[in-house]
């Protein structure tokens, strides 16, 4: 009896080994390209093979952005299949995870990490993919960004968005605030006046819940002059860090923030709609919706704690190649990349984000056509931007760490605290 | 063959003659089988693996030499990660699984008494009272999140309304009231099922038995506790031994009502698993599944000790 459940169980496993292999194809491997010239070494109409794109649902076009740029490549390219699955970022990375423990990578992952992948071998460095004139065509700020923790070019940013100090003209008027906060004590002193306004309104939405923790705390440790990176390692029990959290623990403890820090972005910035927030920390998403609500807003740098120049954070999502060991594959993926990033495609892609291009040309041209300041501060930010550090190994640990406890820093100790989240990230190193 | 080996047994070789048996039946066997090991022997026995070797968030393997027992108890282990308070959550653990049935149990009496009584509308309550279960237990999770939503809530409005409270509570962000709030979703959801299997053990129970006892001079609270609750043990049993692994491996009730993030003092074994999926991979996910997999094993065992469910059944 145990020999035939093996003998079944053998079959079922090779049948589906075989259903599972039959995207990567028999044709014999082409030249192996060993720079960015691979795609134009396979001639377009013979190359057969079949790729597959897994992308995070920006908007409700998201879809229809990608076959925009699917069908043009069909055009030059009739013999590649390509395969798009569309997902919420609700969850986005648990279907990475899926895909990559299933041993089905999608060549293209577009995804805002990229260094764990890296790190375990899984992916193609990006300008060994792409030719060098697409890579030529990213803003080098917003480029640097894709570099991992050994120098190599791993990702290409292809959507940015910056964040900055989104504050309610009206309510800033009404409260007698000449202009918007630019150290930590005036910071402090607006939101005081906010308040006092009554009427349920907050000072400032600190929104340390899962989904932004991170950002929102590195805006506030940098603000103290700090930085998570330590050479090779990331940090979080600096002085630096005690002192960020302390103040926003001030913030909290004084009634200057919504009562629950563990809020999301999404419920602090619902608060910015209905008109009951004064100041916020948040990207041009934010500003349009406010916009429509019938809101005033303006944009200021976020504040620091000396009053300096502040700060402006940039968050960049990613466009990575996995190896999937097959040229053809790569040859059609790089293919593909080079036409997304081409201006006539990537002008249509990005917008229907309704986030910033990361192309030097689109982002000239975005500038050209902002009619308003709210647009053109968020374009203007993004040479300037600070960004997470993102290449780093250790980063992910510190995210989720930071994720799941930032927002204790409203009743616990903050250089308590701090240690607890650097003694999680040390727990995984 | 089924003749031959019938003819086998009655000539009296009984041991040769039942394992010829078990060969024919092989065939009609051999499917549930196929799925046994499939579904059921093979996953216990990869996440048993899985839990030795050491895996990063993405659950890509990064080592291909076991660790030993350091996803249970090495610096990232899922008894020892930092931060985690995991004596309080095995206690919340025990506390779900014995308040969520004990009461489950005693209001399904209550209930499956009532279901008995032959009134009007009898079959229109039945129907009712089926709903919850009719209905998915994400869906029913978060209609409780979504009504006590601290400013639009609406069972947060009528508490203000009603002057119960000042002003919304954000109850699904305080790890403990949340808790709370799940134990009685997670009854809520159990009712239909457990109230349904007391009924048919009712159902059972013969009448001319209890108007014996009637005639006997018995009282009702007698007849009651004399002879229905001992006949509905099986009914009982079988119902409190689904509900304890039920409950005990109910994700989404408590995934869905905890808004805090992190490890915090709200979690039971489950969700902490899942927890550390997303945070630390199938290691240490692993890991934690195996000792719940014992964990729930104890419980049943106390459960069949203690109160011996089984007893005058048979």
């Amino acid at each position: 009896m145990k020999k035939r459940v093996f003998k079944i169980g053998a079959v079922a496993l090779v049948s589906a080994f075989a259903l599972s292999a039959c995207g990567g194809t028999t044709e014999s491997p082409s030249n192996e390209g060993s720079n960015g010239s691979a795609p134009a070494a396979v001639d377009p109409a013979n190359l057969e093979t079949e790729i597959s794109i897994l992308a995070p649902s920006y908007a409700d076009s998201s879809k229809s952005d990608w076959d925009a740029i699917i069908a043009k490549f069909n055009e030059t390219y009739p013999k590649v299949k390509v395969n798009l699955q569309i997902e919420g970022w609700d969850g986005f990375a648990e279907k990475i995870s899926a895909r990559i423990q299933a041993g089905d990578y999608p060549d293209i992952l577009n995804d805002n990490a990229f260094a764990a992948s890296a790190d375990a071998g899984l992916l193609y460095p990006i300008d060994e993919v792409v030719s060098a004139d697409t890579i030529a065509a990213i803003e080098p700020s917003l480029l640097a960004n894709g570099v991992g923790a050994d120098g190599t070019q791993w990702a290409a940013p292809d959507i940015a968005s910056a964040r900055m100090l989104i504050y309610n003209t009206d309510l800033f008027e009404k409260a007698g605030i000449a202009a918007a906060p630019k150290s930590w004590a005036e910071m402090e002193d607006a939101a005081t006046k906010l308040v006092a306004l009554g009427d349920g309104t907050v000072g400032y939405g600190m929104p340390l819940g899962s989904e932004e923790a991170q950002v929102e705390s590195s805006l506030w440790l940098w603000g103290a002059g700090g930085t998570w990176v330590d050479g090779e390692n990331l940090v979080a029990d600096t002085p630096e860090a005690v002192e960020a959290f302390t103040e926003m623990k001030k913030l909290h403890s004084e009634g200057l923030t919504q009562p629950k820090l563990e809020d999301n972005r999404q419920d602090v910035a619902n608060l910015m709609h209905a008109g009951k927030l004064g100041m916020i920390v948040g990207h041009s998403q934010i500003v349009a919706d406010a916009e429509a609500q019938g809101i005033n807003v303006a944009l200021a740098p976020v504040p620091d704690k000396a009053g300096g120049d502040g700060v402006t954070t940039g968050v960049t999502d990613f466009i990575v190649a996995f190896n999937n060991e097959d040229a053809d594959r790569k040859a059609a993926t790089g293919a593909l990349l080079d036409l997304m990033y081409s201006d006539a495609m990537y002008e249509g892609w990005y917008k229907g984000t309704k986030l910033l291009p990361v192309t030097t040309s689109m982002i000239e041209k975005a500038k050209a056509d902002a009619t308003t300041d709210n647009e053109k501060g968020f374009l203007e930010a993004l040479s300037i931007v600070k960004f997470l550090p993102v290449g780093n190994t250790q980063w992910d640990a510190l995210q989720t760490s930071l994720q799941g406890n930032a927002y204790r820093v409203g009743t616990d100790d903050p250089a308590a605290l701090l240690k607890e989240i650097q003694a999680q990230v040390d727990a995984q190193s | 063959m089924l003749k031959k080996a019938r003819a086998a047994t009655t000539v009296g070789r009984p041991r040769a003659g039942r394992g010829r048996a078990t060969l024919v039946a092989l065939p009609w066997l051999l499917p549930t089988l196929l799925l046994i090991v499939g579904v059921v022997l093979y996953p216990a026995g990869l996440m048993v693996y899985t839990s030795f070797f050491k895996y990063n968030k993405q659950g890509i393997r990064r080592s291909d030499d076991p660790i030993g027992l350091d996803n249970y108890i090495g610096p990232a282990g899922a008894l020892t990660f930092p931060g985690v308070p995991i004596g309080r959550i095995l206690l919340n653990t025990v506390v779900w699984v014995v308040v969520v049935v004990i009461i489950t149990v005693l209001l399904s009496l209550l209930i499956a008494q009532f279901l008995n009584k032959p009134f009007r509308g009898r079959k229109l309550l039945r129907l009712f009272i089926i709903l919850p279960w009719a209905c998915s237990v994400v869906m029913t999770a978060t209609v409780f999140r979504y009504g006590l939503q601290e400013n639009v809530g609406l069972f947060n409005r009528l508490l203000v309304d009603t002057g119960i409270l000042e002003v919304g509570r954000a109850w699904t962000k305080d790890p403990t009231s949340a808790f709370w709030i799940a134990v009685f979703v997670a009854i809520y959801v159990s009712l239909p099922f457990t109230s349904y299997t007391i009924l048919a053990g009712l159902q059972a129970v013969p009448t001319d038995v209890l108007e014996a006892a009637h005639v006997d001079g018995a009282t009702a609270t007698q007849r009651y506790f004399q002879i229905v609750l001992p006949l509905l043990r099986p009914a009982i049993a079988t119902a409190a031994l689904i509900n304890i692994i039920n409950v005990f491996n109910s994700l989404p009730i408590l995934r869905i009502l905890q808004e805090t993030p992190g490890y915090h003092t709200g979690h039971i074994t489950t969700t902490l698993m899942y927890e550390y999926q997303r945070a630390l991979g199938p290691g240490v996910s692993s890991a934690l599944s195996v000792l719940n997999f014992l964990f729930c094993l104890v419980i049943i065992a106390i459960y069949l000790v203690v109160v011996r469910p089984t007893k005058e059944v048979d």
